[in-house]
């Protein structure tokens, strides 16, 4: 199938009643949860995760991933308007946008920032298209020396990247992969720590553990004192930028197109380091610097349409390989195998509704989008005044449905509170939750992998150096734990001598 | 007490039980491995990094002896307790005693602890979340249990 057939035919899959309003529910729930404190994306796709058990996969995909771009539109609403990013990837939003506001230039932040995402999701798509092709041809000559490596790889950056200190990220890391252990091992049927327990033989479930550390946790911080939302009371007129403000952010939709693109594609960066290297790009090449902070119009398309094209290059590892880069990708992921279905190189040939499907909807809800963020800009800023004793209890109250709706068993809403607690704890502790849930999904890709090149090399472990792509995989994930064991002992040293 | 100290005796408590309960899975061996390998490995990398933090830890102690560090945030054990309560509470009466019933009875104890204030408002919007949420996730197909009361189930 060439691509523009595709792209066709995705259209026509997309287009279909059902697909259509599921694309169309994905963008107005993510726009909502961008928009709404308390619950983000991850959060959300975890808690929507068992009702998709009764759609197709397209339609299930379709929904997913408009949930994810549309938070990213949702999120830039919170921090222009009221200074608090809705989502992650739109902190840097708040820097240039919230004092646009205060300068009575909401209306051209709001707008700009809908068309740079719309601009950016779309150059991402194409690109996307373009790039998913020859890497899927690529990795069907993988085998499991080579996934090994570039799971290793995944995890390695993902280490790098993590926002607070690399050993605590490693540690949530190799829990992740303990957890993907526990149940009854594929390979010998052996039971792996579940102590006679029916519901742990099956393994955890991606569902209750993703619902407890992402919508239980995130409950349980935010009642300790949700932040005050105020509202910056000033009309919203104007949402249409001016000619003299395209000319502005014409550059910096440009090079947030390519910026959120790329960096979109390796794990663990996505949209929300995208979004900071974008503002820092801008910045630095602006003419008056002086200007950001203060309300240039450049520090929030850059960062915008780089959020929103980062979402589009996450989707080339998981649909060309099937190694999501980040945990919503890994969300998505669990929600095709629910269905049984193994994103990878064979996708595109075997479900192709699927691959071009999720690409037209992509392109349609983008402006789905446009037209829910713009003319109905009033209703999400009074959803904004929706207060969190409103909201808390539920959201808990979805969690606790969807984790029993999963196997109408009361040990799978236990094992969810039970995650809450965990993931509040990690909280607490400075320990962030997507490197553990991005492992646990990977867990099981890594150790099939691991032992069937062990099997296939009869015990030799030089298999995974011997093979290039493999080796490339793991020259990488070493320098990059290098450079990260010596930037972490330089910094500690520096402390050290300073105090 | 350090607060760090805390999570990292925590992972080397953890590693040790993996790599305890690994070996009686089975580790066989490099040409055939067997299923307690990767839990092995993991528990063993576990191990050293936990071994290096809480080395770490200890040598920042001894640094600055005397000096009160108390870094992250404080646990609300008051609030986010009675809220983990009324979750296990809900988790284990649901079959006893149905949807409708536990479902309405944990929001009316949310919206409360969450601050809404007036009975009569908190009553009425359990009320209605209950039974709208019981309509719409039935209508999807979710089969919520009755309960000892038969309460749950009333509406089928």
């Amino acid at each position: 199938m060439d691509i523009l057939s595709g792209f066709l035919s995705g259209f026509q899959t997309v287009l279909q009643p059902a697909n259509f309003i599921y694309c169309f529910l994905g963008v107005f729930i993510g726009t909502l949860v961008g928009v709404l404190p308390g619950i983000g994306p991850v959060g959300a796709m975890s808690i929507l995760l068992p009702s998709t058990f009764g759609l197709s996969p397209v339609s299930a995909i379709i929904m997913f991933a408009g949930i994810y771009y549309g938070a990213m539109y949702g999120g830039s609403t919170t921090s222009i308007l009221v200074n608090i990013p809705g989502e992650a990837a739109s902190v840097v939003t708040c820097l240039d946008g919230y004092q646009m506001a205060r300068q009575g230039r909401a209306g051209p932040a709001l707008g700009i920032a809908a068309f740079g995402s719309f601009i950016g999701g779309t150059f991402s798509l194409i690109a996307l298209v373009f790039l998913v092709f020859p890497l899927a041809r690529a990795a069907l000559k993988f085998g499991p020396p080579e996934y090994f490596s570039l799971v290793c790889m995944s995890m390695t950056v993902l280490v790098y990247l993590a926002k607070g200190s690399v050993l605590n990220a490693v540690i949530m890391v190799l829990v992740g992969v303990f957890l993907s252990t526990v149940g009854v091992d594929l390979f010998s049927g052996a039971q792996r720590f579940t102590f006679g327990s029916i519901t742990l033989s099956d393994g955890i479930g991606l569902i209750p553990l993703a619902m407890g550390l992402f919508g239980i946790s995130e409950v349980l911080t935010n009642i300790e004192g949700p932040v005050e939302r105020i509202i910056f009371k000033t009309k919203i007129k104007n949402l249409l930028p001016t000619v003299q403000d395209w000319k502005k952010s014409a550059g910096a939709i440009t090079r947030g197109s390519v910026i959120g693109f790329f960096l979109g594609i390796l794990p663990g960066a996505g949209a929300l380091i995208s979004s900071f290297i974008s503002y820092t790009v801008e910045k630095k090449l602006s003419r008056h610097p002086e200007e950001f902070g203060k309300g240039a119009i450049e520090g929030v398309a850059g960062p915008e349409t780089a959020n929103n094209a980062a979402t589009g290059g996450a989707f080339v590892p998981l649909l060309a390989m099937g190694i999501p880069p980040n945990v919503v990708m890994a969300i998505l992921l669990g929600a095709l195998m629910i269905h049984g279905i193994v994103p990878g190189p064979r996708l595109i040939t075997q479900h192709p509704e699927i691959f071009w499907g999720t690409i037209a909807s992509m392109y349609i809800g983008n402006i789905a989008l446009l037209l829910l963020n713009l003319p109905l800009i009033g209703l999400w800023v009074k959803l904004l005044k929706v207060p969190y004793r409103i909201l808390m209890p539920l959201i808990l109250l979805f969690c606790l449905i969807g984790s029993y709706s999963v196997n109408n068993s009361v040990m799978e809403v236990i094992i969810m509170i039970l995650f809450g607690f965990v993931g509040y704890t990690l909280r607490k502790f400075d320990y962030e939750e997507a490197p553990l849930v991005l492992a646990f999904i990977l867990g099981p890709m890594l150790e099939r992998n691991f032992r069937q090149s062990l099997i296939m090399s009869d015990g030799s472990l030089s298999i995974f150096v011997q093979r290039p792509i493999s080796a490339a995989a793991l020259i990488i994930s070493v320098l990059l734990l290098v450079s990260t064991g010596l930037s972490f002992y330089r910094k500690t040293k520096d402390k050290a001598i300073t105090e | 007490m350090q607060r760090s100290l805390i999570p990292v005796s925590f992972w080397i408590l953890l590693s040790l039980f993996i790599l305890f309960f690994s070996r009686n899975i089975g580790l066989g061996e490099f040409r055939a491995p067997g299923p307690g390998l990767m839990p092995f490995l993991v528990g063993l990398f576990l191990l050293l990094i936990s071994l290096y933090a809480l080395v770490q830890l200890l040598s920042k102690r001894s640094d600055r002896e005397g000096a009160s560090t108390r870094e992250g945030s404080v646990i609300h054990f008051r609030k986010t307790g009675l809220v983990l309560f009324f979750l296990i509470a809900y988790a284990l009466l649901l079959e006893k005693i149905g949807y409708l019933i536990t479902a309405f009875l944990i929001l009316v104890f949310l919206f409360r602890s969450a601050g809404s204030k007036g009975w009569r408002f908190v009553l009425i919007i359990s009320g209605v979340t209950t039974l709208v949420t019981y309509l719409f996730f039935t209508y999807l197909g979710l089969r919520f249990p009755a309960g000892y009361l038969g309460m749950g189930g009333f509406l089928r």
